[in-house]
């Protein structure tokens, strides 16, 4: 899983600190960037003027709507006119008490989780192979990386027609004479998530082996050339050095994978429309959010639903920033408090 | 460089919201000219062809007026035409769904009232029960344009192999069904959509309960009759029999050569209950994208055991509003729209079911006669439940009804989410 943050990322990935490394020498920390302060008004001018539109464009388009979705979901609110029914915290109890809205949260849960389990080794594996003098290499890094390049409505739309009953992947195991191997992959409860999870991984693993990718052309080559010098196997000078210098990278991946398995939309719903999916146990906050907002007429409380859906991204994204990638990022974000 | 360039897009937003202020209807009371804008929903054809001919025919009587179509591809136009009405820069004549929404819409006051505005020949030509279809206690925010019944749209070919003639009572479509399933042309349904689930219980309702009931509920919002049980238990009963096509929960109703208008075009499913828009569907998705030959239609047949009449037919209409701020030639023009000779072209662009009573004899194909037939049979009409009951309760029945086909749910559980739902709206 990933999300539009990609360019930052990569960013973020290319001057990572070195981590610690038990034999050689470690990578210069970067110094601490000097406080800015006693700047003349004539570069603040500049600032502003230069930083001002695109600073109007998030306050207009990021901003503002989270602060009217925070309005509005105290309202009950058909969507036109303006809204007029206050009902206070009535909309938030029933998202935390609705069965449907916990399946949600549930199913989100097992998506994160197994986004990290099954991409993060994938995708070590597939960097390791990759990260080496070999034949075909741009051709598999291509085949890799091109399911994250097409746009997720292709995708979703793709599959859900390959996984119908009567769809190629149940035609092709019949053909083969697997015939016993088919099965309804995505109506059936048992199935559905795990066809998901197959799907994400299809679509998001070539974006973290490109991250990892990344992260490891930043590893000084004579770090593994010492190793070698020393008589580290292959394996060994994977395991020392290569890994442990490419925490930085996965950590940021992960988070990157968190995020986005937490707002995962768009796949869902075009494989499963907006009602199967919660009774094939596929369904996500996301999901639920235009289920009971935007399709009910709802529109008060889909908004509520949506702050909800902010605030456990922004507390998981917080936390995970403060305790994980503390390390990662000190002197860059946290002003090396 | 930079400060101009700051500049230059300051200007730029600027203009441009000035440029959106002036987007809204004009309405020139000082003997000039009135220009009216109007929001419809065919982008090609002729459907398209037929509001560019209209609009031109009526400016052509009225030189003082001019109209501005604007063809909003049907999928997004709910949402453009919401920001358009909350942003005060309405369209002044659009599509108009009804229901819920359009109750919504009039508590917002943003619903023009043409109660006073409808002509005596209008009211001669349409049938009283369409024109209820854009009224709200008696008042009038909309009109009909066309009547969308539903019901059974099956293949003749495909019944004529299994040997079954268009099923009256519920045994015989039971029966019809399983033949036509061991031929492998089952019943095609897009429960992926969910609505076309949701169809099923409606008609297992308008046979289950009384008129009285179905309209008592639209005040009440409550669902305590045991009809409602019965349709459930009623539909429940049906889909044991497993009548419908393979993957039906993952089929879509509309969408390529798969979904379930797609399996009918193509002979791989032998018939779909669905409103009287599935023709053109269907069309849009045979291998020459021409009208499915041996297309017929039935209407949903009698259920035993129900208070509901066996011969009521449900269906909605489409009709167009007037915005609260469109000049007084908007409903001019909606009564124009009406008139018999416009009906009839409105019926060859979109192949619906004109409401002008009188339009109605330019109809020719079977199928729509047979609709026809239904509707004028009818002891009374009712629209989709979920127009009657609003979205709220829609999306209820939606979630719960697609529950109960993959066996998640029970009918128990139908009656309490659109309860739930009720409570939320």
């Amino acid at each position: 899983m990933s999300s539009d943050f990609g360019g930052e990322a990569t960013a973020v990935a290319e001057d990572v600190p070195a981590g610690r490394v038990p034999a050689g020498d470690v990578a210069e920390q970067p110094a601490p960037r000097p406080r800015r302060c006693g700047i003349g008004w004539a570069q603040r001018l500049e600032i502003a003027l230069l930083s001002g539109p695109a600073i109007l464009m998030f306050l207009g388009f990021v901003i503002l709507p989270v602060l009217m979705a925070a309005y509005y979901g105290f309202y009950r609110w058909k969507g036109f006119g303006a809204p007029t029914d206050f009902v206070g915290l009535d909309n938030y109890l029933t998202i935390l008490r609705d069965s449907s809205f916990h399946d949600a949260l549930l199913h989100n849960g097992l998506i994160v989780v197994l986004s990290l389990v099954l991409q993060g080794p994938i995708a070590l594996a597939l960097a390791l192979l990759l990260n080496r003098r070999m034949r075909g290499q741009s051709v598999i890094r291509v085949l890799i990386f091109v399911p994250y390049v097409i746009a997720e409505v292709i995708v979703g739309t793709a599959w859900s027609l390959l996984l119908q009953v009567e769809g190629a992947v149940n035609g092709v195991l019949e053909a083969i004479g697997l015939g016993g191997l088919t099965a309804d992959w995505l109506a059936d409860p048992k199935l559905a998530i795990w066809t998901l999870m197959l799907v994400l991984t299809w679509k998001y693993v070539g974006f973290a082996v490109i991250l990892f990718l990344a992260g490891m052309q930043n590893i000084p080559e004579e770090l593994s050339e010492a190793a070698a010098v020393d008589g580290a196997s292959y394996w060994q000078t994977q395991r020392r050095i290569t890994l442990p210098l490419l925490g930085p990278t996965v950590r940021i991946w992960a988070f990157l994978s968190i995020i986005g398995a937490l707002q995962l939309f768009d796949l869902v719903y075009i494989i499963w429309g907006q009602y199967v999916a919660s009774t094939a146990g596929t369904s996500t906050m996301a999901t639920y959010l235009v289920t009971e907002g935007r399709n009910a007429g709802n529109y008060g409380y889909g908004n509520a639903v949506a702050v909800v859906l902010f605030l456990i991204s922004m507390i998981i994204a917080l936390v995970y920033q403060r305790f994980v990638l503390r390390r990662d990022t000190e002197g860059a974000l946290t002003g090396g408090r | 460089m930079a400060p101009s360039r700051t500049l230059a897009v300051a200007a730029v937003l600027a203009l441009s919201t000035v440029g959106l202020a002036a987007c809204g209807g004009d309405d020139d009371d000082a003997g000039g000219t009135v220009s009216m804008e109007l929001w419809e929903n065919a982008t090609t054809g002729p459907g398209k062809a037929f509001w560019e001919k209209a609009a031109a025919d009526f400016q052509a009587a009225h030189p003082n007026v001019k109209i501005k179509i604007q063809a909003v591809q049907n999928e997004d136009l709910d949402g453009k035409l919401q920001t358009a009405l909350n942003s005060g820069a309405a369209p002044d004549i659009f599509l108009q769904r009804g229901g819920g929404k359009m109750a919504a819409m009039v508590e917002a006051g943003q619903l023009k009232d043409i109660t006073a505005d409808i002509s005596a020949e209008t009211r001669q030509a349409v049938p009283e029960a369409a024109l209820k279809t854009g009224q709200i206690d008696g008042k009038a925010y909309a009109v009909p344009v066309a009547i969308l019944p539903g019901g059974f749209w099956y293949s003749k070919e495909l019944f004529q192999k299994a040997g079954v003639t268009p099923p009256t009572t519920l045994d015989e479509l039971t029966s019809a069904a399983s033949k036509l399933k061991a031929n492998g042309t089952p019943i095609a349904l897009g429960a992926k959509d969910a609505w076309p689930a949701a169809h099923w219980y409606y008609f297992f309702a308008l046979r289950a309960c009384s008129q009285a009931t179905l309209e008592a509920a639209a005040k009440s919002k409550t669902f305590d009759d045991p009809c409602w049980t019965k349709a459930g238990a009623d539909l429940k009963a049906f889909a044991d029999t497993k009548p419908f096509n393979e993957g039906f929960l993952t089929t879509s109703a509309q969408q390529g050569a798969g979904s379930s208008a797609g399996l009918v075009a193509n002979h791989k499913a032998s018939m779909e209950l669905m409103g009287a828009w599935n023709p053109g569907v269907i069309a849009s998705l045979t291998k020459d994208t021409k009208p499915l030959p041996d297309l017929g239609f039935f209407p949903f047949p009698a259920v035993p055991g129900g208070q509901g009449d066996p011969a009521a037919v449900m269906g909605g209409a489409d009709g167009y509003s007037c915005s609260a701020q469109a000049p007084k030639e908007c409903a001019d023009f909606l009564n124009y729209i009406l008139t018999k000779d416009v009906q009839e072209a409105y019926y060859r662009g979109f192949n619906a079911l004109p409401v002008n009573k009188a339009a109605q004899g330019a109809v020719t194909e079977d199928y729509l006669k047979a609709v026809l037939d239904a509707y004028n049979k009818a002891p009374y009409v009712s629209q989709w439940l979920d127009t009657v009951y609003g979205q709220n309760v829609g999306n209820a029945l939606n979630v719960s009804i697609v529950d109960l086909l993959a066996g998640k749910g029970d009918v128990a559980a139908i009656i309490k989410a659109v309860t739930d739902a009720a409570k939320k709206g």
